[in-house]
């Protein structure tokens, strides 16, 4: 049996108050972690009902993307397949999982409007939502990963903690900026245009496509690109390479300014968020 | 452990609904505004503020059973979506002790291309049940709807009926201690309508708090003890259901 719960609400009693309701909101959405689960299976098994292959049409499209830019550029640019597919193909993916969920999340709150009005679930189960439906499609998306890693035999040097230690500074990046857009565009809905514009923009002003020997190590493009870094941060462990701290540095700080503006946000607008719906 | 007796209090509660409208909604003209020095037309171009509640007070204890009347718009609906914790007071305090279930919108998190099985699962964890106890409960649940084999299908073969007793099954089988509903719920054929009602009163009977908003004032008497009214968001005293026709008078 559950237990009593109590429920108490106020009206505003000073911002130290505010930063506590919304620390509390993301408190109780860590306890309640498998609603977000729950919710997350759900979006994926019901967004690829009747379809055989599921979200790995998504995987087949991206294989092709990643098999067409990998062969022709490979060409283009003189350089080795062996080089430059595992690249390409880390590149496309992990540039998939940071865009998708940052745009995916100009739709966290207005999508779970229903909920919102009439639940005192806590607003951050849906950002979890976001994460962790693309978090479910990135398992998908492994087989082309896996794959090219093993056809050119980047398997013995791959660094897989690293990588993975690297994914979790991508996503700790990669969900300020969803959440921060999942505020703003329940407020302004023209937000969910710009976002998918910048991103857009961004995969070609990043090194996904293109190897960035061409520039001066230092160009502006790649140190203050924070793509750039999110994605070396996953990408080169995974090649065998080192990562520069410089990007560690970098992400880290990333992090901790944008926590911190993003939660300030979130504290001082969340009793507004429902009634922006 | 011992939990503390079920109750609602509720102080000074005043909610003001802020209506963005389609203008405040688009970034372009909000900007707009900003650089002109936000002089645009009146000072809230765009989003005007409705008070919806104001200075409500009310107190409930175990075994109240609350009857919410007053005209449309009159702010039912937002006090009790305030007490289910969707909503954040402007001023005042909410206070509840006890499991909440809000029966607002039967629709909630229904998924229409999903299979009955599947919506009883998603609609259980919406209303804060574990995978387990669904499961435990699924039987149950299922024999209630009466839909046998369909709920293999996807809910949009139903028909509305159908949904709505999926919803109904679903929804009521929460274990709460304020209940919390939108005019009384009454769905299905004449059979379903009287294994609903018997299943609803079993669950108020359940759960320690009512509060129901209806216009119906024969259903308030039949299951409620206590009345409130609200008008215009400002709200009467709470008085024993017997005073019903003096409360309606009084308007």
């Amino acid at each position: 049996m559950q237990t009593a719960q109590h429920m108490l609400r106020t009206g505003r009693r000073g911002s130290l108050f505010e930063f506590r309701m919304a620390w509390r909101d993301f408190h109780t959405s860590l306890e309640r972690i498998s609603l977000a689960w729950s919710l997350a299976w759900h979006d994926v098994v019901s967004r690829y009902r009747g379809s055989i292959l599921g979200p790995f049409w998504i995987t087949i499209s991206m294989g092709l993307m990643v098999l067409g830019i990998g062969l022709l550029y490979a060409q283009l640019f003189k350089i080795s397949l062996r080089e430059f597919m595992p690249f390409v193909a880390l590149g496309i993916v992990f540039f998939g999982v940071i865009s998708s969920i940052i745009n995916e999340g100009c739709e966290t709150f207005v999508q779970a409007s229903g909920m919102l009005s009439q639940t005192a679930l806590p607003m951050f189960t849906f950002v979890w939502r976001t994460i962790l439906r693309n978090l479910i499609n990135l398992a998908h998306h492994l087989v082309i990963i896996l794959g090219v890693l093993i056809w050119y035999g980047y398997w013995s040097t791959m660094n897989v903690p690293l990588a993975l230690a690297g994914l979790a500074f991508l996503l700790l990046n990669a969900s300020w900026i969803s959440l921060l857009a999942a505020i703003a565009s329940a407020r302004f809905r023209d937000i969910q245009q710009i976002v998918v514009s910048a991103m857009q923009f961004a995969i070609f002003m990043t090194p996904v496509f293109w190897r960035p020997d061409g520039f001066p190590a230092r160009h502006a493009l790649l140190v203050f690109n924070p793509f750039n870094h999110m994605l070396e941060a996953v990408r080169a462990p995974l090649m065998g390479k080192p990562v520069d701290v410089e990007t560690y540095v970098f992400l880290s700080l990333m992090a901790l300014v944008g926590w911190g503006l993003t939660f300030t946000v979130f504290a001082l607008t969340r009793r507004r968020i429902v009634h922006y719906l | 452990m011992k939990s503390p007796p079920v109750s609602i209090s509720v102080s000074d509660l005043t909610l003001r609904f802020p209506v963005y409208g389609v203008d405040a909604k688009s970034l372009k003209k909000h900007l707009a505004r900003v650089t002109v020095g936000g002089r645009l037309g009146s000072p809230h171009a765009g989003s005007t503020e409705v008070t919806a509640l104001s200075n409500v007070s009310l107190e409930l204890r175990a075994g109240d059973r609350l009857g919410l009347i007053g005209h449309n718009g009159s702010g039912k609906t937002t006090l009790l979506r305030a007490l289910s914790g969707a909503y954040e007071p402007d001023e005042g305090q909410i206070d509840v002790h006890g499991r909440i279930a809000a029966l607002l919108d039967l629709g909630l998190g229904i998924d229409p291309s999903a299979t009955g099985l599947d919506n009883i699962r998603l609609r259980g964890r919406i209303a804060g049940l574990t995978a387990k106890e669904i499961e435990e409960k699924m039987d149950e649940i299922a024999t209630f709807t009466g839909l046998g084999p369909f709920l293999a299908m996807p809910l949009k073969t139903y028909s509305a009926g159908m949904q709505a007793r999926l919803a109904f099954a679903v929804s009521t089988s929460v274990e709460a201690d304020v209940l919390l509903m939108d005019e009384w719920i009454s769905v299905g054929d004449a059979d379903f309508q009287k294994m609903a009602h018997r299943r609803l009163l079993n669950l108020v009977e359940r759960a320690g708090i009512l509060v129901l908003a209806s216009h119906d004032t024969e259903l308030l008497r039949l299951y409620c003890n206590k009345v409130m009214r609200l008008e215009g968001g400002v709200a009467s005293q709470v008085v024993s259901i017997r005073k019903l026709n003096e409360l309606l008078a009084a308007a």
